[in-house]
């Protein structure tokens, strides 16, 4: 096995040039960090980074089923924030259980197992006007568990899905609508108080891990940031080693001309649908690795407008190259924060005044209509452009 | 005489009142090599959108094999795995993948979505790839582009995605549109060398292309078998000439 | 006769000695003895005290009692505070008061302000005051005051009320007034009737109502309480036997009841015996039993038994089960009527009445789905024809919408007549859209025919940059867009089923659309060529129609009907630059479910849309958005099964 992964390296370079970038990176930050460097980086620009690789890998996920699946899926958000829920569950659960066991410790009676649960309720539940743990929270206290189901719950709803929609043969526009009818669906139905994941509050607090109580954000921010360059690494190689196969070969086929493909012999719902479910996983674990860094999730995030700028960032990125999907989310998701944030340089221009607080919306629909026109293939294009300039 | 490798049953199907078929029965021996020609309308690609489980007929029966295996309410690609190849009228061959990747697509191999993940190379399948290459004649084109293929050279492309499939009856429609008089020629040639190996089923407009295969000829007009036979039969026969010959 | 007068006048004087000469201009009647009998309770005004005068005044029958009782009411009762005497008063320009005799309202005396003082009855007194003058009041001259008794009367009808009631019903001329007297008399002869045959004639008449006062009406004399077996009389009006564990009655209540009734003893609960045990802790021990064993409930019951057996605290024992010891007894619901004829016809009213109001409701509910059905197909009739007839995806639809409601809202600012500005804005923000529509296709979609997923995205990119233009133009806050006068309220059909104007316009708008949009389709030269470049496209170009020019007028076309639809969408709800996100994806779903391609399709569309979110929420009112995730999940399953939607083209044109 290990003999094919050398010979694949070898023969796709490109993948150790990313995976090196992203290393050296990597290392970068780690040394420039405030806990384990010199402390040029904040701990919350760390963060910012950390979050910015969860997306370049759920832009990996989307590149593979829209540019290469030919499957513009507006619902791939959504399992992002699937997967930050079923985290969030373990998260929430197991602080609470060490909070309320520690106010409870010198109570004049030691609590019961059935006390405990309805202060832990109480106190996660109160916003929502409950109490009682809702049974799907009924492996909250387990991690392994709650890791399983980041994959199975969004790979569940993934293959459920797709297969409906597979099945029926529901292509193009038709298929992008429908995805996104699922993930308006999944958000309002969070946005409920009975969800059972406390409404529009959401989940919040989970950027403290429990049992790790004593270690200063400063750290842990470092720790999530590797883990989240882990994650897109692997990632990286996962959707190469697809594309550069005969796996590539059938899913670009079938992006292409689908009709061709099954008259082929090959059962194209099938493709479609494995694709389909290993993308919601791969995005469902970015965003389990997203939300420990963010600190909060809750149903607006979900909403189908995310996954329609996931299928921008991939799109200004370039299509149908895995690189090209994570120069796009980082570029996009970078300047985004840079001027929403405020800190982009507002122009005067004598009485006209452009805050780019309100301004850059603006200016991204109208530069995305731009590269959709002039630049389809997205920045990644320019790269292409560059190889057949120099092989000339 | 030994049993028909497809045989099609009364079929008939209708769009929005339209009768696209209507009762067309037709069958077609293990090794033969047919032409179907019709007007505009007579239905040649709805039988083959039918045989090869793209439309369901309304009534009727589709038969395959010597297990006499009913193809409706087959999928398109179990029909394809049964055996049957397809050419479209357009030529259909995936423009963004090299030649060499259109053929080891179409190469009669496990179509199971793991065996294709963990697929790997082997010189069997790079030589049986070659093979087919120089029957179509574009063995020195491999790694191109097939989008960058002249329309000639996809036709055949695509004639030699069928053949690597190996099916064991080919559905051609259509192949020498578009093409220049040798291209043809090649054509002819390529077609009648497959149906030393297989049943092979071609329809198309150009008398002359027909002529060349020289073979059996089915005429269809308004959805049912209007006349078969041989080429000269077929044009002395009177209800060809007013509905097609004699337009 | 005299001697009456005489013995009168002596108790008259009796009562009141006062100064001679005034004394002799005051009228003695029954009025003026009972007032000068009972002024100090007058004056004090409390309810207690003053009902008893005020019956006493009613039963005087005097036109001049009653209207004593009205001034009393209005507080234009005064008392001179030498003598506590009571008046009516006049004020002067002087600043000076006459004093009034209350039985004829002439001057008596005049007085500054400062030796008077008004006589003000609190608000429950005056209420009651009120209610004894309906009866009175009901044969009043004026239609004003009847309607107000009327009105009263509806408020807080008594049994007193029935029979001027009935007396005032028989010289009603108003037939209005008539009507609601009528409604109100057998109302209080469902409750205060003598007999009980009449009460029930009375409920049996009662079922052609559905307003909500007669519901309540009979519910008040179904209502119930829920009683113990054995502690009832024989003749208690029994509605059924109820056993506890129910959701209408609880264990824990029945067992209150068996307290009550001396049957049992409280159980101490699980945090009452957590306390005591907390009470009873003496060196880290509680009876021998160690604290930080106590973490279980099975230990803190040890300890408690534990406790029990002591004698320390209130008995318990683990089979000590409420559950068990209400079974034991029989409880029963009792209607508060004791007349068990009156409860059963009362019973058999209320259920024809909720029948009534069932089927009314479901009228309101197809109505209401009605509505948000043309509101639906306003919105997507426009996306239909540029996603059906042009194959391309508009995800700016909805900020053409919001366009259109921004137009009107604009209009609004310098054309201040509703009516008017809507007439000016209608056309408007049709050219707007238009125009917005034309730019869009020539500058953006043009380019992209056949790249359907990318107009997908560069519409999108549209859409992000409209709505973020309108929030910097118009800021965040929602605008109104304000409906014209005559659009205001609703009609009413009955008590249950309503609809406001403006929905009906808005479906009158749908009808209109879609009528307007066949004939351009199907009947204009425009249609015939809009369907040639739908279809063949190259075809079209050779037979002399330029297919640029008709697919730059398809769009424009949907997108200006977007516009109007986004004027007569923010006559009813906020005009915001999100209004448009709301409707978008319901927009697309309203195509895709009717099925691409034609009108009827997106009608159908939105007619079930419309009806099944609807649905929904009137089996579940308290959730919408609930209702809203199990209709979109409706849809993504409907499609499996028509996957081009209810009216769909066959064939081969349609699959490629």
């Amino acid at each position: 096995m290990g003999g094919v992964l050398t010979k694949f390296l070898m023969k796709h370079p490109s993948i150790l040039v990313f995976l090196g970038i992203l290393s050296v990176f990597t290392l970068f930050v780690t040394v420039g960090s405030e806990a384990f460097g010199v402390g040029f980086i904040s701990t919350s620009l760390v963060k910012t980074l950390g979050k910015t690789l969860c997306f370049c890998l759920i832009a990996i996920a989307m590149d593979l089923v829209w540019g290469y699946c030919g499957i513009l899926s507006l619902g791939h958000f959504a399992f992002f924030g699937l997967g930050g829920y079923m985290i969030g569950m373990w998260l929430m659960y197991e602080r609470t259980r060490l909070i309320v066991e520690n106010s409870m410790a010198n109570a004049a009676l030691p609590p019961t197992p059935a006390e405990i649960q309805e202060a832990i309720g109480t106190q996660i539940f109160g916003v929502v006007g409950g109490a009682e743990i809702p049974t799907i929270w009924m492996f909250a206290h387990s991690l392994p568990i709650q890791l399983a189901l980041v994959a199975l719950v969004p790979g569940l709803l993934a293959f459920v899905f797709g297969w409906l929609a597979f099945r029926s043969r529901v292509t193009g526009v038709y298929l992008s609508i429908l995805t996104q009818a699922m993930t308006l669906a999944l958000a309002l139905y969070l946005f409920q108080n009975d969800s059972g994941l406390r409404g529009n509050n959401g989940l919040s607090g989970l950027q403290n891990i429990p049992g790790l109580e004593a270690m200063p954000q400063s750290e842990l921010s470092i720790y999530f940031f590797l883990l989240s360059a882990l994650a897109l690494g692997v990632g990286f190689l996962i959707a190469k080693l697809i594309v550069e196969n005969k796996m590539g070969n059938v899913i670009m086929g079938i992006r292409d001309n689908e009709a061709r493909v099954r008259f082929l012999g090959y059962h194209v719902e099938t493709y479609k649908l494995f694709i389909f479910v290993l993308t919601a996983i791969m995005a469902a674990i970015a965003g389990a690795i997203y939300y420990p860094q963010a600190g909060i999730i809750n149903p607006a995030e979900i909403a189908p407008i995310a996954s329609i700028y996931l299928a921008v960032w991939v799109a200004i990125g370039g299509r149908g190259r895995i690189y090209g999907a994570v120069i796009g989310a980082a570029l996009v998701s970078m300047l985004s924060s840079w001027f929403t944030g405020g800190q982009a340089p507002n122009i005067e221009l004598g009485p006209l005044r452009v805050v780019w607080v309100d301004w850059w919306l603006v200016l991204l629909g109208l530069s995305f209509v731009a590269v959709t026109l002039y630049a389809p293939k997205g920045v990644g294009g320019l790269f292409d452009l560059l190889k057949t300039e120099r092989s000339k | 005489m030994n049993e028909a490798l497809l045989e099609v049953n009364n079929i008939s199907v209708s769009f929005d009142g339209f009768k696209a078929i209507n009762k067309l029965s037709f069958s077609i021996f293990e090794g033969e090599l047919r032409a179907v020609i019709g007007p505009n309308g007579a239905g040649k690609t709805t039988f083959m959108d039918i045989v090869t489980g793209k439309t369901r007929p309304d009534a009727g029966e589709v038969i395959w094999g010597e297990k006499n295996f009913s193809l409706l309410n087959r999928s398109e690609s179990q029909i394809a795995q049964l055996g049957i190849g397809r050419k479209f009228q357009k030529p259909t061959v995936f423009e963004e993948q090299s030649v060499y990747d259109n053929l080891l697509l179409a190469l009669e191999n496990d179509r199971q979505p793991l065996s294709v993940l963990f697929y790997r190379r082997n010189q069997s399948d790079d030589a049986k790839i070659e093979e087919i290459a120089a029957e179509i004649g574009l063995a020195d084109r491999l790694e191109r582009r097939a989008g960058d293929l002249s329309h000639g050279q996809k036709q055949w492309l695509e004639i030699g995605m069928l053949l690597a499939q190996e099916p064991r009856l080919l559905l051609v429609d259509e192949p020498a549109a578009g093409m220049t008089l040798e291209e043809r020629d090649k054509t002819v040639a390529l077609l009648r060398r497959a149906a030393k190996t297989r049943a092979v089923v071609v329809v198309e407009h150009d008398m002359d292309f027909v002529r060349k295969l020289d073979c059996r000829v089915t005429v269809l007009h308004e959805g049912s078998v209007l006349a078969e036979g041989s080429l000269d039969h077929v044009t002395e026969n009177q209800d060809v000439i007013d509905v097609y010959l004699g337009r | 006769m005299l001697r009456i007068f005489t013995i009168l006048m002596a108790i008259f004087f009796a009562v009141t000695p006062i100064v001679g000469q005034e004394a002799n201009d005051i009228v003695a009647t029954k009025l003026s003895i009972a007032v000068e009998k009972n002024a100090p309770n007058i004056i004090k005004g409390s309810v207690k005290t003053a009902s008893p005068i005020i019956a006493e005044l009613v039963e005087t029958d005097d036109p001049a009692a009653m209207r004593f009782l009205s001034l009393w009411q209005e507080k234009s009762l005064w008392y001179r505070k030498t003598d506590k005497r009571i008046f009516a008063v006049k004020e002067q320009e002087d600043g000076s008061f006459d004093l009034l005799d209350f039985n004829n309202l002439e001057v008596v005396a005049n007085l500054p302000k400062k030796q008077i003082k008004q006589i003000k009855p609190n608000s429950g007194l005056r209420a009651l005051i009120a209610e004894s003058l309906v009866a009175f009041r009901l044969l009043n001259e004026d239609k004003q005051v009847r309607q107000e008794a009327v009105a009263n009367l509806a408020r807080s009808g008594k049994a007193q009320h029935l029979q001027p009631l009935r007396a005032a019903l028989l010289i009603e001329q108003d037939q209005v007034l008539k009507n609601e007297m009528q409604r109100l008399e057998t109302l209080l002869t469902v409750q205060f009737g003598e007999t009980s045959q009449e009460r029930v004639e009375a409920i049996k008449s009662t079922t052609d109502s559905l307003s909500v006062d007669t519901r309540a009406n009979l519910n008040r004399i179904v209502a119930t309480q829920i009683k113990l077996n054995s502690e009832l009389p024989e003749t208690a009006n029994i509605a059924r036997v109820i056993s506890p564990g129910s959701t209408d009655f609880s264990v824990e209540q029945a067992y209150d009841l068996l307290i009550a009734a001396d049957l049992a003893k409280p159980i101490p609960t699980v945090s009452e015996r957590k306390q005591l045990l907390i009470d009873n802790i003496e060196n880290g021990k509680v009876d021998g039993f160690t604290i930080h064993n106590l973490a279980t409930e099975k230990n803190r019951d040890a300890a408690y038994l534990s406790l029990v057996a002591d004698g320390k605290v209130p008995f318990w024992s683990p089979g000590l089960n409420a559950e068990i010891l209400v079974a034991q007894y029989e409880f029963v619901e009792v209607f508060d009527e004791p007349d068990a004829n009156v409860t059963t016809a009362a019973m058999a009213a209320l259920d024809t009445i909720e029948r009534k109001v069932a089927m009314s409701e479901f009228a309101d509910v197809a109505l209401d789905g009605l509505s948000l059905a043309s509101i639906y197909f306003l919105a997507a009739i426009g996306l239909a024809i540029t996603f059906g007839v042009m194959g391309v995806i508009n995800m700016a639809h909805g900020e053409f919408i919001m366009m259109g409601a921004y137009t009107g809202y604009v209009v609004q600012q310098f054309i201040t007549n509703y009516t008017v500005s809507i007439i000016v804005a209608v056309p408007l923000a049709f050219g707007v859209t238009f125009m917005a529509g034309v730019l869009m296709e020539r500058l953006v979609i043009r380019h992209l025919y056949h790249r359907p997923l990318e107009t997908l995205l560069a519409t999108f990119g549209i859409s992000v940059a409209l709505q973020q233009l309108a929030k910097n133009i118009f800021g965040t806050q929602a605008r109104p867009l304000t409906a014209p006068e005559w659009l205001d309220g609703a009609l009413v059909i009955n008590d249950v089923i309503s609809i406001s104007w403006i929905r009906i316009a808005i479906f009158g708008l749908s009808i209109l659309f879609f009528v307007v949009l066949m004939v351009v389709l199907n009947k204009t030269r425009f249609g015939l060529e809009t369907r040639a470049v739908t279809q063949n496209r190259r075809m079209a170009a050779n037979m002399g129609i330029n297919p640029n020019l008709i697919n730059m007028l398809t769009f424009g076309l949907g997108s200006g009907i977007a516009g109007i639809a986004g004027v007569a969408i923010g006559l009813y709800a906020k005009v915001t630059s999100e209004m448009g996100g709301d409707y978008i994806v319901q927009s697309f779903m309203t195509v895709v479910v009717g099925g691409v391609g034609n009108i009827w399709g997106t009608l159908a569309g939105a007619v079930m849309i419309g009806f099944l979110q609807k649905g929904i929420e009137w089996f579940n009112p308290a959730n919408t958005l609930a209702a809203q995730t199990y209709m979109i999940i409706f849809i993504i399953i409907f499609i499996q099964f028509r996957p081009r939607g209810i009216i769909a083209l066959k064939g081969r044109a349609a699959g490629d």
